[in-house]
């Protein structure tokens, strides 16, 4: 959405403090891979898979819908899919600090119509390992195979749907192909060691502002993502956090780029 | 022509081949309507003494027709206009019974020239089509062009008093419809029909934190879902009814739309409704201002029953209007057995949650502690681009509309917030769109076998 029309109407919008440093909500299609530089990631598509219509802005809570694949018969039968996401833990609506947590949640919440075909154990891909838990709905002939692994404090979670299991199988294979390497900042939880700050002053909109915020070697706030604000409000938090100072983050002996996370607005949930 | 009879067995043949390669939606379930009439604690009278009184003054204030002085054949309310889209609240609300939604004639053909009035009915307002109500995404200036650095979003009513031998001085000369002409060849136009208002008061005694602790309980989900809710601007809390849940409580639904739709004020809108151009600038034409303010208010010399206002009749009618009731009966039993389960299986029920329970209620028993069947979380969802209907309702954004509850759907007309299905096919295949949460439950509807396809839209006609 242009700018200028996001001030015209007033939505809620992410925004960053620039547009170099990836964000997880800008991952593309190309050459039969999406490609998601926040999370150093490159999906091959599995082949004859389609890129499916995209989903809604990351919401006030860190979900993230970054893509969705499918792979459609000529009678436009969908035989599977593929949903990409990701749970940002710093933002999560319930206490879960890695990806294991996602999918015992996922476990715990299913309705007694799906039948586990497995309790969630792990797999390694690509030299990491992922949180895999299957089910299948007897009724629909649909199956669910889950797949979540820990990337910069958020769960990445690849689901896959269908009722056609060899479809579902070459899906899964094709996953062997995908590569998660690349340098990240280190990501800490509730990092607030601030020696200096300026607090933002904006319109009470009802809505939670949640912010990463990537701390330099110095400590200042090297660059900051708004996964949903009104624009009013992410002019004054950018223009805020400009004045922050941490004390910076040490790990090793040394001072290293930290990502953390803040929330602005509403609370998301009572403090732990 | 001469016609010619076919052979049972041919057709019945044909009609089974037609079946096995699209699913059908049997239309609205006929025979009596499973809805409306008073809660089961209110029908005795008693729990407490005399609140069936107050429904049944209810539902007669909510069949009323209204007219400008109140002095017109058959028309015994006052405070119709000058602006209004109707003449009461149950012509819109009408299908099945009294409290439901778009009838299948609509009335608005005859509002417009009811009493004499001269109004022309807009394009978009057909006889077998949705009662509507317009929305223009922005302002026009005095030509019909959307100024685009002046966003809408309000309702223009479709029909002014003009020509009504009620209208006293409010004549064409002075007041005139807004130029839906143009408004839809900008595309500047959107629309809304009706809401059911069938079990109200149970939704209206869902706890926010039952609301909250549902949210919470999404998280991580595998479909992309993400809820949000609207919230009152005044004091932040859980708003749940309208479209986009933009409205906190029966009552302010109530005194909104009869000053919006039937252009009555009250004492929750108390001044008559300018829209448009006219709402910023000069506002009603003083002949146009006909009676006294609030039309609409507390009846201090009637008994009781009537001593509150109509506003505050409705919004009880409604509160106490028992819930749409299931029905699992006839030759598609097995499928909508079987549908139920593919309702669930295949995430349906994540956002049209089956069932809440209410809070304690000091109103009514059947208020209290009850299970709410309304298949929704009362939250609101991007739903895409193309259900976008790009106007902002309190924090719900142009995107986004509150889950519709479903209870009551067997015997409806018309779907979505504007009325563009008229079966259930197009109404769960619209829900996908570039943006919208739905995308993979829809998926995974695209994924089933027709059968089960099918028995998923039997299961939907019997709610």
């Amino acid at each position: 959405m242009s700018l200028l029309l996001m001030i015209l109407l007033s939505v809620t919008a992410p925004s960053a403090s620039d547009v170099v440093t990836p964000v997880p909500e800008q991952g593309s299609v190309a050459a039969g891979r999406y490609r998601n530089a926040y999370f150093n990631l490159s999906y091959p598509i599995p082949a004859g898979w389609t890129q499916q219509p995209a989903g809604p802005p990351p919401s006030e809570a860190g979900a993230y819908t970054l893509a969705q694949f499918a792979l459609i018969d000529p009678e436009q039968r969908l035989r599977a899919h593929v949903l990409v996401t990701a749970q940002d833990f710093f933002f999560s609506l319930i206490e879960m600090d890695e990806a294991k947590d996602l999918v015992a949640a996922i476990r715990r919440g299913l309705e007694p119509v799906y039948q586990l075909e497995g309790e969630p154990d792990q797999v390694t891909i690509a030299g990491r390992t992922f949180h895999r838990l299957s089910y299948r709905a007897p009724r629909s002939g649909l199956r669910w195979r889950i797949l979540s692994t820990d990337v910069r404090c958020h769960a990445l979670t690849f689901t896959l749907t269908g009722g056609d299991s060899a479809a579902l199988d070459a899906a899964e294979q094709a996953m062997r192909g995908l590569s998660l390497s690349g340098k990240a900042p280190l990501c800490r939880s509730d990092y607030n060691d601030v020696v200096e700050k300026t607090d933002p002053r904006f319109p009470n909109r009802y809505n939670t502002i949640p912010v990463r915020v990537i701390i330099d070697t110095s400590g200042r706030v090297k660059h900051a993502h708004l996964l949903s604000a009104y624009p009013e409000q992410s002019e004054a938090i950018l223009s805020a956090l400009r004045t922050w100072r941490f004390k910076p983050y040490r790990a090793g002996g040394k001072a290293v780029e930290v990502e953390t996370g803040m929330v602005f607005g509403m609370p998301l949930r009572a403090a732990r | 022509m001469k016609l010619r009879s076919v052979p049972i067995v041919a057709l019945s043949t044909f009609l089974v081949v037609v079946q096995a390669f699209s699913q059908v939606d049997p239309g609205p379930r006929g025979g009596p309507a499973n809805a409306g009439g008073p809660l089961s604690s209110v029908a005795g009278n008693n729990d407490p003494p005399t609140i069936l009184d107050f429904f049944t003054a209810g539902q007669d204030a909510f069949t009323e027709v209204s007219s400008v002085k109140g002095n017109f054949p058959g028309a015994p309310d006052d405070g119709l206009g000058p602006r209004f889209n109707g003449l009461s609240c149950v012509e819109c609300h009408a299908q099945p019974t009294v409290g439901g939604s778009s009838p299948a004639v609509n009335p608005q053909i005859a509002a417009a020239s009811a009493a004499g009035a001269t109004n022309v009915i807009p394009s978009f307002i057909t006889i077998n089509g949705p009662v509507r109500e317009a929305r223009f995404r922005y302002i026009p200036d005095a030509a019909g062009n959307p100024q685009l650095n002046n966003p809408d979003g309000s309702v223009h009513p479709l029909y002014t008093i003009a020509g009504r031998v009620d209208q006293e001085g409010c004549t064409a000369a002075v007041i005139s419809q807004p130029n839906f002409t143009a408004a839809q060849a900008n595309n500047n136009i959107i629309f809304r029909i009706p809401t059911p208002v069938f079990g109200a008061g149970l939704i209206e005694n869902i706890d926010e934190e039952t609301l909250l602790a549902y949210r919470a309980s999404l998280t991580g989900n595998t479909l992309g879902i993400t809820p949000n809710f609207n919230r009152n601007g005044n004091d932040g809390t859980i708003s749940r009814f309208g479209w986009k849940a933009q409205n906190k409580s029966l009552e302010l639904f109530a005194g909104e739309a009869y000053n919006v739709e039937m252009g009555v004020s009250n004492e929750l809108s108390p001044q008559e409704r300018p829209a448009g151009l006219e709402a910023k600038t000069n506002g009603l034409p003083a002949p146009c201002k006909i009676n006294k303010t609030p039309e609409d208010h507390t009846n201090f010399n009637e008994p009781p029953v009537d001593t509150i206002s109509d506003v505050a009749k409705f919004a009880m009618f409604m509160r106490l209007l028992k819930p749409p009731v299931q029905q699992v009966s006839g030759p598609n039993t097995v499928g909508i057995v079987a549908g139920e389960g593919i309702f669930v299986e295949i995430g349906c029920a994540k956002c049209h949650k089956v069932a809440f329970t209410t809070g304690p209620s000091n109103i009514t028993t059947s208020l209290s502690n009850a299970e709410v069947k309304l298949f929704s979380d009362l939250a609101v969802h991007f739903m895409g681009s193309g259900l976008a209907d790009n106007i902002q309702q309190g924090t719900a954004q142009g995107t986004q509309f509150r889950t519709a509850p479903l209870w009551g759907l067997g015997q409806r007309l018309f779907f979505l917030h504007d009325g563009r299905a008229t079966n259930l096919m197009d109404a769960i295949t619209a829900h996908s769109s570039p943006g919208s949460e739905a995308n993979a439950v829809i998926a995974n509807y695209t994924a089933l076998t027709l059968a089960n396809k099918q028995n998923l839209i039997y299961y939907l006609r019997s709610l």
